[in-house]
């Protein structure tokens, strides 16, 4: 699966927060977007899964056309991991993953065993499985997020977009997450705030300031002290993670 | 539950001002219902016979779908608005109807007394639907329907239409009606008959049967617009359905039983307390205990002090709020969250 979205533009009230973004993730890439918070990250992946209509452009998921699809359809194909999940009602952490079969059930089909079975593998793969009863408002910022990942996973999706998916994780868990969806071996959009995971785990990552896109490349080509400077407004060093190989940061002010 | 729900329509049956014995009652309720195949009433007073199939029956019925239907619509707008507080009234259905009772009652149609029993049930009807549908319409201005907006606009509908009421209270010069709208508002099943049960029943059966179908839309709605979106369900669309049905659901029965308050906010809590939010098993529970809830309320209202009928509107406050603390308190219930 390919996701293809050309020149999206985005207004909310009458301003521009998204300004003609292009971009492309090939077949099971995971792909990063950076930058501030205010940027335009949140509201870019928000009209790629339809919860804003966009001014202009087009996305393509393959040859479906997202933005002219019902919800139901798109969410058969991809499913979403957003930033805001609280609830007013309580649910056990088994119903809330099973609220991801949703989108593949027609109004009076009831929960069959394959459904129960996909369930329990995605508790499975989010570590969650002793959770399964446990009630979701009881639980931790990162255990929520963990469970809404579960949900995701559910859906099976063939693409996977992420909004701050490490957000309120602690460090063990952020890696669990990166490197659980990462497994998933599928399409992935993430948006990310931290730059030494999105260097570690993305295939390529595009950087975005005031609504465009300023920078893209695989992340070794991409980063540089400059761009970093320019997106965030920090002094930085970049090296080369003696251990890791990978790329490490160090900011100033 | 079912058992325990014929049981309480035979017992709700006999008691009353006039007693009849449970088991004369169960007979004459099995020969009514099989036509006069199966037992007999000639060893039972006509007069019994009378006081139960035309008087207490009609009214056990009017309570079993009024309670069914103020439970199920009460459960629905919660999860339409996600907001534990919504009950069926929230979106100004209450004063609404209020408002066409009252100027039904107070201004009046003209005409006989039979008309004007009739013109009561039409006003407060129509004074619901012109109600919802102006926070219907008022909810969709500038785009997207919101539960927020949904909310807002159920309040200031609302206090709109009591100030009207209010208008029409205050220069009315009629003490006996200023009295027969409040005793209006607080609720009662007085009104019951055998002609007003069909079209009762037929419209709180399909509706709620349609609602207990809907269990997976309801889930996705307690997890709020976007979430819902990316699980291919797009609320504001199901909203505006949920809406007219809960309105017209709410307005048949405020039309036939005025206000009966707190079924449609305390039963949803009550049954969330016991089989949790899954509107999968917490539904067909819903309108079970609902209609349970109004038989024994009713049932309360008749024997509590002899020879008086109570609103029905205060006995199910009276009963309910100690229910709703008990579970509170021992269930540890954080209200849904």
């Amino acid at each position: 699966m390919q996701l293809n979205v050309q020149k999206l533009s985005v207004s909310l009230d009458k301003k521009e927060i998204v300004k003609d973004v292009s971009l492309l993730v090939e077949n099971k890439q995971f792909v990063g977007i950076i930058g501030a918070n205010g940027c335009g990250k949140s509201t870019l992946l928000k009209s790629i899964y339809k919860s804003l209509k966009p001014k202009a452009g087009s996305v393509f998921l393959d040859d479906l056309d997202l933005l002219n699809t019902s919800p139901k359809k798109v969410a058969q194909k991809m499913s979403v991991v957003g930033q805001f999940n609280e609830l007013n009602f309580d649910l056990t952490v088994f119903q809330m993953v099973m609220l991801g079969r949703t989108p593949h059930k027609k109004l009076l089909d009831s929960d069959t065993k394959e459904d129960m079975d996909i369930v329990y593998r995605a508790l499975n793969q989010t570590n969650l499985i002793e959770y399964t009863d446990r009630s979701y408002l009881t639980l931790s910022g990162g255990e929520k997020q963990r469970v809404i990942l579960a949900r995701a996973i559910a859906q099976q999706p063939a693409f996977l977009v992420l909004d701050e998916p490490t957000n309120h994780l602690d460090i063990r868990y952020q890696l669990e997450v990166l490197s659980c969806v990462k497994k998933l071996n599928i399409g992935i959009l993430a948006a990310l705030h931290d730059l030494q995971m999105a260097a570690e785990y993305c295939d390529y990552i595009y950087a975005m300031k005031k609504g465009e896109i300023i920078a893209h490349g695989k992340p070794k080509d991409l980063f540089t002290e400059e761009l970093v400077t320019t997106l965030y407004d920090v002094n930085c060093r970049i090296f080369e993670n003696p251990i890791s190989n990978n790329l490490s940061f160090l900011y100033q002010i | 539950m079912l058992a325990a729900i014929i049981f309480s329509l035979c017992f709700s049956a006999s008691v009353g001002q006039a007693d009849v014995p449970l088991k004369q009652t169960y007979n004459i309720l099995v020969s009514k219902i099989s036509g006069g195949t199966l037992g007999s009433l000639e060893d039972i007073p006509k007069s019994f016979v009378n006081i139960i199939w035309q008087v207490r029956v009609p009214r056990v019925l009017f309570a079993v779908f009024i309670g069914m239907a103020l439970a199920i619509s009460g459960a629905v707008m919660q999860a339409l608005v996600q907001n534990p507080l919504a009950d069926p009234y929230i979106l100004g259905i209450s004063s609404g109807s209020s408002f066409g009772a009252t100027f039904a009652i107070l201004i009046g149609f003209g005409g006989g007394s039979l008309f004007s029993q009739f013109g009561l049930a039409t006003s407060a009807f129509l004074g619901a639907v012109i109600a919802s549908l102006s926070v219907l319409m008022l909810s969709s201005i500038g785009g997207r329907m919101t539960s927020m907006k949904l909310v807002l606009s159920g309040s200031v509908i609302s206090a709109l239409f009591s100030s009207f009421s209010s208008i029409i209270v205050y220069f009315a010069n009629n003490s006996e009606g200023i009295k027969s709208v409040t005793f209006w508002a607080m609720g009662s099943l007085a009104s019951s008959s055998w002609s007003k049960v069909p079209i009762l029943a037929v419209v709180v059966s399909v509706i709620t049967v349609f609602f207990l179908f809907q269990h997976r839309i309801l889930n996705t709605m307690l997890l709020g617009d976007e979430a819902a979106t990316t699980l291919g369900i797009p609320l504001s669309k199901y909203r505006r359905y949920y809406m007219l049905l809960t309105s017209l659901i709410t307005g048949v029965v405020v039309a036939y039983s005025g206000m009966i308050g707190f079924i449609g906010l305390i039963i949803p809590h009550i049954v969330r307390g016991i089989v949790g939010s899954d509107h999968k098993r917490m539904m067909p529970m819903t309108a079970l205990i609902g209609a349970l809830f109004l038989i024994w309320a009713d049932v309360i209202s008749r024997v509590i002090i002899k020879n008086v009928e109570l609103p029905i509107g205060i006995i199910t406050s009276i009963i309910g709020a100690p229910l709703f603390i008990y579970i509170i308190v021992k269930k540890g219930y954080k209200f849904g969250g």
